[in-house]
């Protein structure tokens, strides 16, 4: 058995367990174990999800609020309708074991296409995609530099999907975080000026242009 | 000679196979839809016009530029989904399909391309129009919202009446011509802006840029409330101006604010290094 046969049948190695013939490729295969020991890790790291599954009160109580406002739910004369606690949690039992298997199916899928694999170049860390959702410009940063650690990895996964457009990245990446600095500048000198304060804005939203365009993946 | 008509042979069974396989390829597609319908429209490669047809008919005509490449659709009751699927390793040649679209004329259409041309007209349904790459020309739409988006694409948005107009453009230059609503807004990076129009009668109008040159064209007969200025750039003004007051400093050369006419409509042009004028017709 080889590589190839053994990732195409993962899934079920996972699941229902492994023949001898598996065994035997896993105790040769640093790689095929390796794989292995990581969707044992994302498996039992996702189970524990289910103790974060149950929200705090406050939670219900703002989804309630906001609904409220919205019209979507309304007072009854026997008094407000509150979320059903009992249901929650067993939204959340089940949802912790679902999470689990996406997970892992989302890492084999991942694995057999070959996107993690050492030559496929830049990983984003797990923390990536929180912290690009809300990219930050390095102060002080000087304008010809491309970028911070996030526009670093930004313009990793560019290049990694569409070589020839990096560059064209790497500068807009570094006109609007010239475009970022000024408008904070400018905001700061004058913490009165509402106008200044709404450029600011318009300065991230540039950002997120940039970053939302690139991280699109039905575009290329 | 056996050898040579054999040799003649597969040289036109592999010509005929070259012919067939870069092909264009035609494709219709037919929906029938209800009033105020939804289309998206998404092609990687290749460009994509919009404009109105007759009756509830969506008509998609799709040109396929090689194999490699398919067109997905889906309907669910108003909304029709139209995608291009690239099948395997697909450049901007082989991954290219050509679209042109009729819709009722009162559709939401929103359209992605990264290259091609994004086109709509004739329309007053709600326009969304997003592309890196892509150029984007909208026409002759009214009563709607039309919110832009591009990287480096240019945006042209022609006789635009009563928008609610959205322009995001990093690098591209946006023109506005007869462009007019209760909120006209384009903000760029290094993109040039240009606006020509009377700014209509009760809107907000919002011209930001950090480096790229902002010009603003209007009659002498318009009328509006404007303030403009430029951090490092210069600002010129055409119009003679009722002087009003502004809560920043306003410094010769850099900045002037002040009303033209009964101030119907508010104009804001800023800009960090951009250069800004505002000129009469």
């Amino acid at each position: 058995m080889n590589c190839t046969e053994f990732q195409e049948i993962l899934p079920e190695v996972f699941e229902a367990g492994r023949t001898a013939e598996q065994a035997a490729h896993l105790k040769s295969c640093p790689r095929c174990s390796g794989l292995l020991a990581d969707l044992d890790l994302i498996a039992r790291e996702a189970r524990q999800l289910q103790e974060l599954a149950e929200p705090s009160p406050r939670v219900w109580n703002s989804i309630e609020i906001e609904l409220r406002r919205e019209g979507v739910i309304h007072e009854l004369p026997g008094g407000p309708v509150v979320a059903p606690r009992a249901r929650s949690w067993n939204l959340g039992a089940w949802l912790a074991p679902v999470a689990a298997l996406v997970l892992v199916a989302f890492a084999i899928g991942v694995y057999q296409r070959g996107w993690l694999s050492p030559q496929s170049a830049p990983q984003l860390t797990a923390t990536a995609p929180a912290q690009i959702s809300n990219p930050q410009p390095a102060k002080n940063q000087p304008a010809n530099q491309p970028a911070n650690n996030e526009d670093q990895q930004l313009l990793a996964a560019v290049a990694s999907r569409s070589p020839a457009m990096r560059a064209q990245y790497a500068s807009n990446l570094q006109n609007v975080n010239a475009y970022i600095r000024d408008a904070e500048e400018s905001a700061q000198a004058d913490p009165n000026d509402e106008e200044a304060q709404q450029i600011v804005m318009d300065a991230y939203e540039q950002r997120a242009a940039v970053y939302e365009m690139a991280l699109d993946r039905s575009l290329p | 000679m056996a050898i040579a008509r054999r040799a003649q042979l597969v040289s036109m069974v592999i010509l005929a196979t070259a012919i067939y396989a870069s092909a264009e390829v035609r494709k219709e597609f037919r929906f029938t839809v209800g009033p105020r319908s939804v289309i998206s429209i998404t092609n990687q490669y290749g460009p994509i016009s919009v404009k109105p047809g007759v009756g509830t008919q969506v008509i998609v005509t799709a040109v396929l530029h090689s194999d490699q490449v398919e067109v997905d659709h889906t309907q669910s009751g108003n909304r029709v989904d139209i995608l291009s699927h690239l099948l395997s390793q697909t450049d901007a040649d082989t991954g290219r399909v050509d679209y042109e679209v009729s819709v009722p004329a009162d559709a939401s259409v929103a359209m992605r391309s990264s290259t091609g041309l994004l086109h709509a007209e004739g329309l007053h349904g709600d326009v969304t129009l997003e592309g890196s790459q892509a150029n984007v020309e909208v026409r002759d739409i009214a009563n709607a919202h039309v919110h832009v988006r591009t990287l480096n694409g240019s945006v042209s948005l022609n006789n635009i009446r009563n928008g609610h107009v959205e322009v995001t453009s990093v690098g591209g230059d946006v023109v506005l011509n007869a462009v007019n609503g209760p909120l006209v807004q384009v903000n760029s990076t290094s993109g040039k802006i240009h606006y020509e129009g009377d700014f209509g009668s009760s809107g907000e109008y919002m011209l930001t840029s950090h480096s790229g040159d902002i010009e603003a064209s209007a009659p002498t007969d318009a009328s509006f409330d404007v303030t403009a200025r430029s951090v490092r750039g210069k600002v010129e003004n055409d119009f003679l101006l009722e002087p009003k007051h502004t809560p920043f400093v306003v410094r010769a050369g850099s900045a002037f604010a002040g009303t033209m006419n009964k101030a119907a409509s508010s104009v804001r042009l800023f800009s960090f290094s951009g250069k800004i004028h505002l000129k009469k017709r």
